[in-house]
């Protein structure tokens, strides 16, 4: 009978991390599929984009707020390019992804490149 | 002139323990003073250190922004954050989360521009341009502490001298207050003593001739009207003897000597016969012959003296008084009125009357318990409402 119990007990645990990394690679398909996909082939990084966001957003929250505005409605306004940069490399089209989608990239994305525990 | 030098020395006396009671609370009241003085001037003190600091601080934040820069611009080639010898930073998002920090003192207040926190200054800057996402930038720089000692040891010096001239000058305002007293109680005294002196010779010389009258010559009517004066003035005489005592006794230095206590009592209820006749007290005498006592003899009679005339103040007509003397103690009892148990706790004041029907100024047990005080001797009342009164002074022999 206790054998029983913790063979269950194990069953489950392994079936929430299991759902926790389906759920990672999730996200990060998201992201390589719609993001990585186009950029890759851009001279301008991510990293570079990033870091433009981070110049003028600082934190977290606004970061990812700034980024998910650009992307519902890409224009000169909500871009943190600089001009010169729009000009060069132009404005992307709207997104397609639906909001959780979208927020999941973002998340992917701030994951990928934050300053936060990267500093030595 | 022995009793006037007395009488300077406890009139310094009490006026050295108003002074100290004034001095204490002028002290008081003076070191607050000085301690919000002392800490405007640290406060001082510490902000023109701060900003003797600025300039030197603003130049580190310089050259750390200047090294953001670069690590912003550079982030994909290096992750080392910028360390300099002279100084150590850390930087915040505007959430003010902790991006990186090199401070000593994890303590951060990113509301203040220039503080200093255990040893160590802070000097926080507002980024426009948020390298690296950091919105705050915190430069910390150890404070030496040689300003804090410095100014230590000047308000530590200045406060000492001012604390010293304050009393000094609250010494010289206590005697200038006081003077206008001095000279009324003075006065008081002059007066008191004339009129007491005043008062002296005739009560004695009333009862002096009273003594001399053979009433076994008089008619019974004329001698019920001389035992009524006689009682009148011994009355006075008590009255005048406490007055005395409460207005110099207690001043004039004691002079103690062995007291043989039965032969005093039997002269003090002799000397209230006439007095406890005219109530027809009957007295009722224990006295254990061969009892001393060292004390004044002038204060024990007061003590004496007062206790056998509340006693019969204080009796039912046609009752008793009982006198015990033993070894160590004396008991007077009487089958008087009695005290309630209120009253009974200020029985000592000064002014406490309990029939108001009954002379007197109420100075009687105020005296006893100030001769008991200097002599330790112990005071016990008992006292039931209508049944009466046993006081007992008892000493160690």
């Amino acid at each position: 009978m206790e054998n029983v119990k913790q063979l269950t007990g194990l069953l489950l645990l392994a079936a929430v991390i299991g759902n926790a990394q389906v759920k990672q690679s999730d996200k990060e398909d998201i992201y390589r599929q719609n993001c990585m996909k186009c950029h890759k082939q851009m001279s301008l990084t991510m990293q570079k984009i990033f870091m433009r966001y981070l110049l003028k957003y600082s934190s977290e929250v606004s970061v990812k707020s700034a980024l998910y505005d650009f992307l519902k409605n890409p224009n000169y306004f909500t871009s943190a390019l600089r001009k010169d940069q729009i000009a060069r490399y132009g404005l992307k089209g709207k997104t397609t992804l639906t909001d959780t989608e979208l927020r999941k990239a973002i998340d992917t994305y701030w994951e990928k490149y934050k300053v936060f525990g990267k500093l030595k | 002139m022995s009793a006037s030098k007395s009488r300077a020395t406890n009139l310094h006396k009490a006026e050295r323990k108003t002074l100290i009671s004034f001095l204490l609370l002028y002290s008081f009241f003076s070191i607050i003073l000085l301690a919000i003085s002392g800490y405007l001037y640290y406060s001082l003190q510490k902000d023109l250190m701060l900003e003797g600091q600025t300039n030197k601080l603003q130049e580190d934040s310089y050259k750390l922004i200047s090294r953001l820069r670069y690590l912003h611009e550079h982030f994909d080639e290096d992750h080392t954050y910028p360390r300099f010898p002279d100084f150590r930073s850390a930087i915040y998002d505007s959430s003010k989360k902790l991006i990186f920090t090199t401070l000593n003192e994890d303590n951060v207040n990113l509301d203040k521009r220039l503080y200093t926190i255990n040893e160590n200054i802070h000097y926080v800057r507002l980024l426009e341009s948020y390298y690296l996402g950091a919105m705050y930038v915190v430069i910390e720089v150890t404070d030496s502490g040689q300003w804090f000692r410095y100014m230590k040891k000047e308000v530590i010096i200045y406060g000492v001298v001012l604390f010293i001239l304050l009393l000094i000058v609250g010494y010289y305002l206590f005697r200038l207050m006081l003077s206008p007293m001095r000279n009324s109680l003075a006065l008081l005294d002059r007066f008191i003593k004339d009129t007491t002196h005043e008062l002296n010779t005739p009560i004695s010389a009333i009862l002096t001739n009273i003594e001399m009258i053979d009433e076994s010559k008089l008619e019974p009517l004329l001698q019920k009207k001389i035992r009524r004066i006689d009682i009148a003035s011994r009355t006075i005489s008590t009255l005048y003897k406490d007055l005395t005592y409460a207005a110099l006794g207690n001043r004039v230095a004691s002079r103690n000597e062995k007291v043989n206590l039965y032969h005093l009592l039997k002269e003090r209820i002799e000397y209230f016969k006439v007095i406890s006749s005219a109530k027809n007290i009957h007295c009722i005498t224990d006295l254990h012959k061969d009892v001393y006592l060292t004390i004044d003899r002038t204060k024990i009679t007061r003590v004496i003296d007062n206790l056998l005339s509340n006693a019969i103040k204080y009796n039912k007509r046609s009752s008793f008084i009982k006198v015990t003397l033993g070894k160590n103690y004396l008991e007077i009892e009487d089958g008087g009125i009695g005290i309630s148990d209120e009253a009974i706790n200020s029985i000592f004041d000064r002014y406490a009357r309990f029939n108001k029907s009954e002379g007197g100024f109420g100075l009687g047990l105020n005296i006893v318990k100030a001769i008991a005080d200097e002599y330790r001797l112990e005071i016990k009342f008992k006292s039931k409402v209508g049944k009466g009164t046993k006081v007992r002074i008892s000493w160690k022999t």
